[in-house]
């Protein structure tokens, strides 16, 4: 790691990027600005990658992914690029893996509670449930700094605190790099914290937030929102009310090799994050971050979101047919493929604009061997949530408005295409 | 239908209970169990007869919402959940968590799995949301009272 991490690029380079190579260069001179006026933007773009995943855990599908540069709060030296971390729209907050922090000798001081107790979180994927402790890191990504940033570090076994007997017990931990396939979650909902009021002073603590005494007991604790697990995006001193995520339409509607598009951060801040006055959808959300879709000409939606931690469109309908064989197992079979379907999304609050969305799904068995990036893919899911996956992503640009943040003629919190 | 609400007046007491999964069992339990839930939940309940099931809800503290539906037989055939915060399973599916989790471990390709759907001839529980706004059903296929959809319990 370099002495000056602040202008650190993810290995993956931004020299496509001619805007933000011409910045960066302009910034990495020393002397005088090349350019009078008002000061010149951060560079505020970093690459996407869908791939198959971290080495350690090849074999991803629809995994979106960025290099996070991560460093000990305060320290210019304790620094790491880590790459494959998964983009998620998901959730809030960044979640790194404890072994994957330690491979880079990077050793992150856990913040305590109110009672001086160790704080942990045991956040929930639905798919399982990840503990560890809250953490201060900075955390760069493009030109961009986020300091002491309370992150979670997932499966921390030196900080002596097991999880409590409600969290992930039995097999339903994913705590690891092999769980996530990444070295990672990089939450860029459309909340600044994880969990926000609801964990900041009820008369029972919501079992999420843990303080852990030294002998390993931990008991639910309250958490004051500058302690939460928080968007890094967030605390960007400019282009903090967004992000918007671009991927390109694939090549083949059986599956490609790998692809790359953007993560651009800020909403109307800068030329290369407009937001377009119109032909534009733009979903409000509600205070749980969710906006509504109704399904194959349903009366009423069901609660929604655009997820890029979800590798396929994933939501209920007993009537496709699931694969019960073949690399993917869980997600949907159509008998004739592909299969046209159609759902209608409107928004909550403010921003309540509807869209018809049309979309198919392909017949997972006749995928290509060894991609990583699938337009057509559909997941088997719950029945209460319709969760538009990495295949609405291709071919457009998604963004994420945070809340309470104006964004242009809008406030969020919204995703709009 | 025309549902009868009954307010059972289901006290918060805050009981410290010894946690034991097997004993507090719902899914598949009886209507002891679905009081013993109320108690480690610290909710208050409410009963719904309709012609086919009665529907108890739990109100519980952390603003979780719980539906236990019981069949004719008094056997707790669904369990239906919403809510800020993930549930205990291992509560509220009590024997059939383990094979729950089983299924879970068998789906391809790694991930946060954000919405679950888990299908086999003894349980069906799907499983969806994220922080803030978590939703899920489970239940017994060979113990749904006839003619009743898996659709209508919410």
């Amino acid at each position: 790691m370099s002495a000056s991490p602040r202008r650190s690029s993810s290995p993956l380079g931004l020299g496509i990027f001619v805007a933000a190579s011409l910045l960066t260069a302009c910034r990495g001179g020393t002397g005088t600005p090349a350019f009078s006026g008002a000061p010149a933007p951060v560079p505020n773009v970093v690459v996407l990658i869908v791939d198959a995943g971290p080495t350690a855990a090849a074999g991803a599908v629809n995994h979106a992914y960025v290099t996070v540069n991560v460093c000990a709060s305060g320290s210019q030296t304790q620094c790491a690029n880590i790459d494959h971390v998964l983009l998620d729209t998901g959730s809030n907050g960044l979640r790194l893996v404890a072994s994957v922090l330690a491979a880079h000798k990077i050793a992150l001081t856990p913040l305590s509670d109110a009672a001086g107790n160790t704080l942990e979180e045991c956040m929930s994927f639905v798919g399982g449930q990840t503990w560890g402790p809250v953490a201060l890191a900075d955390v760069h990504l493009a030109g961009e700094t986020a300091t002491k940033l309370p992150v979670q570090v997932m499966n921390d076994t030196s900080s002596g605190a097991p999880p409590p007997a409600t969290c992930g017990a039995n097999g339903t931990l994913i705590n690891g790099v092999s769980g996530f396939a990444a070295n990672g979650v990089l939450g860029i909902g459309v909340f600044e914290q994880d969990c926000g009021q609801s964990c900041v002073a009820p008369a029972t603590p919501l079992p999420l937030y843990y303080g852990c005494t030294a002998a390993g007991a931990c008991a639910a604790a309250n958490v004051p929102l500058t302690d939460q697990v928080t968007n890094p995006v967030a605390l960007f001193a400019a282009d903090n009310n967004g992000v918007v995520v671009t991927l390109p339409n694939l090549q083949s509607a059986n599956g490609d090799p790998s692809v790359q598009g953007t993560l651009v951060f800020g909403i109307a801040t800068q030329p290369d994050n407009s937001l377009p006055s119109s032909g534009i959808t733009v979903l409000g959300t509600d205070a749980a971050g969710d906006f509504r879709t109704a399904y194959n000409g349903a009366a009423t939606g069901i609660a929604a979101l655009i997820d890029s931690g979800t590798d396929s469109y994933a939501f209920s309908d007993p009537s496709i047919a699931v694969c019960a064989s073949g690399a993917f197992v869980g997600y949907y079979c159509p008998a004739v493929a592909p299969l046209s379907l159609s759902a209608v999304n409107t928004g909550v609050g403010a921003n309540a604009t509807s869209s018809t969305v049309d979309f198919a799904l392909a017949d997972p068995n006749s995928f290509v061997a060894g991609a990583t990036a699938f337009i057509d893919l559909g997941g088997g899911g719950g029945s209460a949530t319709f969760t538009w996956g990495m295949p609405f992503f291709y071919g457009r640009a998604i963004y994420v408005g945070f809340d309470q943040r104006p964004a242009g003629l809008y406030t969020g919190p919204y995703y709009a295409y | 239908m025309a549902l009868r609400i009954i307010k059972l007046g289901f006290f918060a007491l805050g009981l410290a209970l010894a946690f034991d999964p097997a004993a507090l069992a719902s899914l598949g339990g009886d209507a002891a169990s679905i009081d013993a839930d109320a108690a480690m939940m610290r909710g208050t309940q409410i009963t719904r007869l309709s012609p086919a099931y009665t529907v108890r809800e739990i109100a519980g503290e952390s603003s979780m919402d719980i539906h236990e539906f019981s069949n004719g037989r008094g056997v707790v055939f669904a369990v239906s959940w919403s809510g800020p915060v993930f549930p205990d399973l291992r509560l509220l599916l009590g024997s059939y968590f383990g094979r729950y989790t089983d299924a879970l471990a068998t789906l391809d390709h790694a991930g946060v799995h954000r919405s679950v759907r888990i299908a086999s001839p003894e349980i069906v529980v799907e499983s969806s949301g994220h922080l803030r706004a978590y939703h899920g059903l489970a239940y017994l296929p060979s113990e749904l009272p006839t003619g009743v959809k898996s659709t209508e319990l919410q």
